[in-house]
């Protein structure tokens, strides 16, 4: 049963979905903050094009995520961690999973505020969330800034704790989550 | 001589009676505030909708005289409402509609014929210094003291050259724009 959680490893499907949107993360943040040195023009419209599609195509992401971690537990911390640290980590993994769902959101808002509706890679439009309203528009747009350095900080501590889990720690925490990587059964 | 001058005056007399006839009932002007002028662009795959605040519309209109029947619409282009300050002002910028050479648009029908479902007219746009035939499609329902016209048309914006440079092409901007609008005809006074 290649795609149930096994105790030890995250499923091929976790993995996908962890890396895929991990990938396009990345993306984002490159789209994003390079679009808003451009000047108002064809290439800063363009660069946000992308960006937007990429975001609606993380919100679907999210969505499929999030009923398939409802169906599948994820593997078990590893015994060695106290209970404060246990907290932090699945803190942290809510707090992405908010993100997930807020990023796109205050984006498609904002897009809907500025009536700039948002396409999704020239295929079809998505329905404006919102009416045009520059004062939500304003608010909306600080809120997607800021909740991005949250991310951004929030991402490089999960990155910062995978590692540290692999080479300080010396467990499993980073390598279950690795395709093409095996991990000890635990007894 | 006289003859010749008796029947100059009666064939202007006759004229100026049927001029007359014809101005009764057929001679409106659109209520601004009542009156609307849309138009529907594509960018980056996803249209948009704006508007013109301002325009000015003159019509001969009656369904049995098609002939000189005749829609005249000048548009002030600054009056343009995209609900984006910034996208308006990049309209307005000279690479879209150049509005401080071209402030104002015009429309003026040269023939009107009778379709299925209403009426088809083809007229000449003039948008941004060039002047080129459109055709509208368009619904003429008389109302108490005065009538209401509502149609629409499509033109492709490069025909005009609204769009140079970075706005040229037709993958951020797309070439075809609808225009829909409906006017709430009154009575010329």
């Amino acid at each position: 049963m290649p795609n149930q959680n096994s105790p030890t490893r995250y499923s091929a499907v976790a993995q996908g979905f962890h890396w895929i949107i991990a990938a396009l993360i990345v993306t984002q943040f490159t789209l994003g903050w390079t679009a808003q040195f451009l000047p108002l023009g064809a290439r800063k419209v363009a660069r946000l094009d992308w960006h937007k599609s990429f975001g609606m195509t993380i919100l679907t992401l999210a969505v499929l995520r999030l009923l398939w971690r409802l169906f599948n537990r994820p593997p078990e911390l590893p015994a060695g961690m106290t209970p404060i640290e246990k907290t932090l980590a699945r803190a942290t993994h809510v707090l992405f999973y908010v993100l997930l769902f807020v990023m796109p959101l205050t984006g498609w808002m904002m897009s809907s505020a500025k009536n700039y509706s948002v396409s999704w890679f020239h295929q079809f439009t998505w329905p404006n969330l919102i009416g045009p309203n520059e004062q939500a528009f304003n608010l909306l747009r600080t809120v997607h800034d800021t909740l991005s350095w949250l991310l951004f900080a929030l991402a490089l501590l999960h990155i910062l704790a995978a590692l540290k889990h692999h080479f300080w720690n010396k467990d499993d925490v980073l390598k279950r989550m690795l395709p093409f990587t095996k991990t000890e059964k635990r007894s | 001589m006289k003859k010749l001058a008796l029947a100059v005056t009666s064939s202007l007399a006759i004229a100026a009676a049927t001029a007359a006839a014809a101005g009764s009932g057929t001679s409106f002007t659109a209520a601004a505030e009542q009156s609307r002028l849309e138009f529907v662009g594509v960018q980056e795959g996803a249209e948009f909708k704006g508007v013109f605040h301002k325009f000015t519309a003159g019509v001969e209109f009656a369904p049995d005289a098609l002939a000189s029947s005749r829609i005249d619409v000048q548009i002030d282009m600054s009056s343009v409402d995209s609900k984006d300050k910034d996208r308006d002002a990049t309209i307005r910028d000279k690479d879209v509609f150049d509005v401080s050479h071209n402030p104002t648009a015009h429309y003026v029908t040269k023939t009107i014929t009778k379709t299925a479902t209403g009426f088809a007219a083809v007229g000449a746009l003039t948008l941004r210094g060039v002047t080129k035939d459109v055709p509208i499609e368009f619904q003429f329902a008389p109302a108490d003291g005065g009538a209401k016209l509502s149609g629409s048309a499509k033109l492709n914006r490069l025909d005009f050259g609204v769009g140079q440079g970075e706005w040229k092409s037709t993958e951020t901007i797309g070439n075809a724009v609808k225009i829909n609008f409906s006017l709430v005809l009154k009575p010329k006074s």
